[in-house]
């Protein structure tokens, strides 16, 4: 999992490219966004354009950062997921709760 | 014997030290059963041997590669005179003199036997070999048996011969830790025992340069190039000798059938210092300490890889009674229902699974059927798999309805569990009118076969449970008629996957079920795990396989 962090205005932007699946993959992302959490980057938007698979742990870590992101007044949004990632969050009823944009400029917007 | 002629011998750094000739037979070469060893490649594991015979001592060559030599002449064998050089192979670093004794010859000035003095005397050095031949052995023992030693008794009994072989005032064995700093293991005193305390004076440099270049470092008072290049802590420290030897593991390579040995880890250190003066080692007295501190290398090394085999064993073990407790909490048989038939399995990919069912009678003479799926793996997976199994169980018996039980499940999780781990899970009732209300948090929808072929998943579209603590469920209501068919199951089973990396998927499962649905509920349960199994040709999956199947009577 390589994770690019860029910034547009005050959101930050953070490129995921790889599997976001149980273990390395998911810790990282976790890891990422405690540290950009702690140093008050609150407004976050995942981009999964690159993300081949995702997995429960996957998701498990995505609830986690929404939720820590949350706490600490923030919020969290995804961008750009494959289909199967899609399904996999209507399948879990997290379409219900997370924003997911399919390009950058509206999503960017909505903070 | 009744003659004390000697063999006086000089190494590389100028230490001498005597050798009486007190056996018929005095065999010299490279094999430590030798009564004189040199560790030196020219020369031979039987090189030569000094033989008395009528009143004489002979150097006889036992056919060695590189030869014998008496002042320079090369021999077969050949009578030993007084102060006669003898040579072996082409090693010059070690020089070796006959000194005939008083009773032999009488020839020798008195005047030589008061530089013959040594630093370290003969008694030493075979108390040296003597200690390392035992340690040696203790470790041969100690590793056949894998006896109840501690690590610790090896590693205090390898400081104490290195403390006895090189007369050291103390002795310490240090070793890395996970984050890659040395720590005190083991500390003892000349006396044999421990010293006390965690942490000890002793010189930074020399073990940072034995644990940088993996070699052993020697440092003797009055060796100016040593102490020079030993820094400031041994010279403060006022220490007279030190020798720090590095613990190495060698790693093994094989590649094409041939093993070759990896660049080694050091590991430790071996560290042993006076304050005395009690001489410099002979190169022989290194090289039995480096056998020793190889040893201990390859001592420690077991001791690891048998502690982690136990470690391993336990954890199976542990993990075996965790597959008894899971397995007894899903259920195998059920009660006969009059209004449906019901049969469940579940296939953990690991010993342990985070899959869970349970066929709950209500109070009420209802039925509830659920099914759920933790998200992650392991022990802590099936840990919060057996507390929502236990806690859906536990609501139901106070009478709330399906969805305020979900509901309090979900706030339940919540607060136990951290907010990693979700579960995904589909909960139904059925009473024997034939209504079925459910509710489905974020769980594959399972498939309700009607009788007359057609299909409707039972999706509520809800969240996980586990994630978030606003959650609120609602339960959907459909009616069931004698001869339909719910198949409920865990993601593990439309993601089986076989050796092209193709997924069972959602169709073919519902094809299957569509055509299954006429069959009783076992019957279904085991034509589709028989058709996952045929798809997946037994390649290990990644996720726990569960099916819940539901076959309506009335």
């Amino acid at each position: 999992m390589e994770i690019n962090v860029r910034t547009a205005g005050d959101v930050t932007v953070l490129d995921l490219k790889g599997n976001l699946t149980l273990g390395a993959g998911e810790q990282k992302m976790r890891e990422v966004i405690d540290e950009l959490l702690a140093r008050g980057r609150t407004k976050l938007l995942l981009n999964l354009a690159a993300v081949p698979v995702l997995d429960s742990s996957g998701i498990g870590a995505i609830i986690k950062s929404f939720t820590t992101a949350k706490k600490d007044g923030g919020k969290l949004k995804l961008l750009n997921l494959s289909r199967l990632a899609r399904q996999l969050l209507s399948i879990t009823g997290l379409l219900s709760v997370l924003e997911v944009f399919d390009d950058e400029a509206s999503a960017l917007a909505s903070f | 014997m009744q003659t004390s002629s000697e063999l006086k011998i000089t190494d590389q750094f100028g230490i001498q030290r005597m050798l009486p000739l007190d056996k018929p037979v005095f065999t010299i070469g490279r094999n430590p059963e030798n009564d004189l060893y040199l560790l030196t490649p020219s020369i031979s594991r039987q090189h030569a041997e000094i033989v008395f015979e009528d009143g004489g001592y002979y150097l006889v060559d036992k056919a060695s590669k590189s030869g014998s030599y008496v002042n320079d002449q090369r021999i077969d064998r050949t009578l030993l005179r007084h102060l006669d050089r003898i040579q072996l192979g082409g090693d010059s670093n070690v020089q070796i003199q006959f000194v005939d004794g008083p009773s032999a010859s009488g020839l020798r000035p008195p005047s030589e036997r008061a530089t013959l003095d040594m630093p370290i005397s003969d008694a030493h050095a075979t108390s040296a070999s003597d200690e390392l031949q035992k340690l040696a052995r203790f470790l041969e023992v100690n590793q056949a048996f894998k006896s109840s030693f501690t690590p610790e008794d090896v590693l205090r009994l390898i400081v104490d011969s290195a403390i006895e072989m090189t007369a050291a005032e103390r002795g310490f064995l240090m070793l890395k830790n996970e984050a890659g700093e040395l720590e005190f293991k083991v500390a003892r005193d000349r006396a044999r025992n421990s010293l006390p305390g965690a942490n000890f004076a002793m010189s930074h440099s020399v073990v940072k340069r034995a644990m940088r270049t993996n070699r052993s470092v020697i440092v003797n008072d009055g060796d100016a190039s040593d102490s020079g290049a030993a820094g400031e802590s041994a010279l403060r420290l006022d220490l007279r000798s030190i020798v720090c030897i590095p613990l190495a593991r060698f790693k093994m390579r094989e590649q094409m059938g041939a093993t070759s040995m990896l660049k080694p880890d050091v590991t430790g250190i071996l560290y042993v210092d006076s304050r005395l003066v009690t001489g410099a080692l002979s190169k022989t007295s290194l090289t039995l300490l480096e056998s020793l501190a190889f040893e201990a290398s390859k001592c420690l090394e077991s001791v690891r890889l048998m502690h982690e085999e136990k470690e391993k064993e336990k954890l199976e073990h542990e993990l075996a009674m965790a597959h008894e407790v899971q397995s007894a909490l899903l259920p195998m048989m059920f009660r006969q229902l009059d209004y449906c038939e019901v049969a469940a399995r579940s296939v953990p990919c690991r010993q342990v699974g985070g899959d869970f069912y349970d066929v709950i009678a209500l109070d009420d003479g209802r039925t509830a059927f659920v099914l759920g799926d933790v998200s992650g793996k392991g022990i802590s997976a099936a840990l919060l798999a057996a507390m929502a199994q236990g806690g859906t169980q536990a609501q139901f018996s106070t009478g709330l309805s399906i969805a305020e039980v979900i509901t309090n499940l979900n706030r339940l999780i919540v607060k136990r569990s951290d907010a990693n781990r979700f579960i995904t899970l589909f909960c139904g009732i059925l009473d024997r009118e034939g209504n079925f209300s459910y509710v489905n948090a974020g769980h594959n929808p399972p498939i309700l076969a009607r009788s007359d072929g057609r299909l409707e998943l039972l999706s509520t579209k809800s969240l996980v449970l586990g994630a978030f603590d606003f959650a609120e469920y609602e339960a959907r209501l459909t009616r069931v008629e004698a001869g339909d068919a719910i198949v409920m199951f865990s993601d593990g089973v439309t993601e089986a996957v076989n050796a092209s990396n193709e997924m069972f998927g959602d169709e073919r499962l519902e094809r299957l079920v569509r055509k299954k649905a006429a069959l009783s509920a076992e019957e279904i349960r085991d034509r589709i795990l028989e058709e996952v199994l045929t798809f997946t040709r037994g390649l290990p999956q990644g996720d726990d396989i569960t099916l819940l199947a539901i076959k309506v009577k009335v």
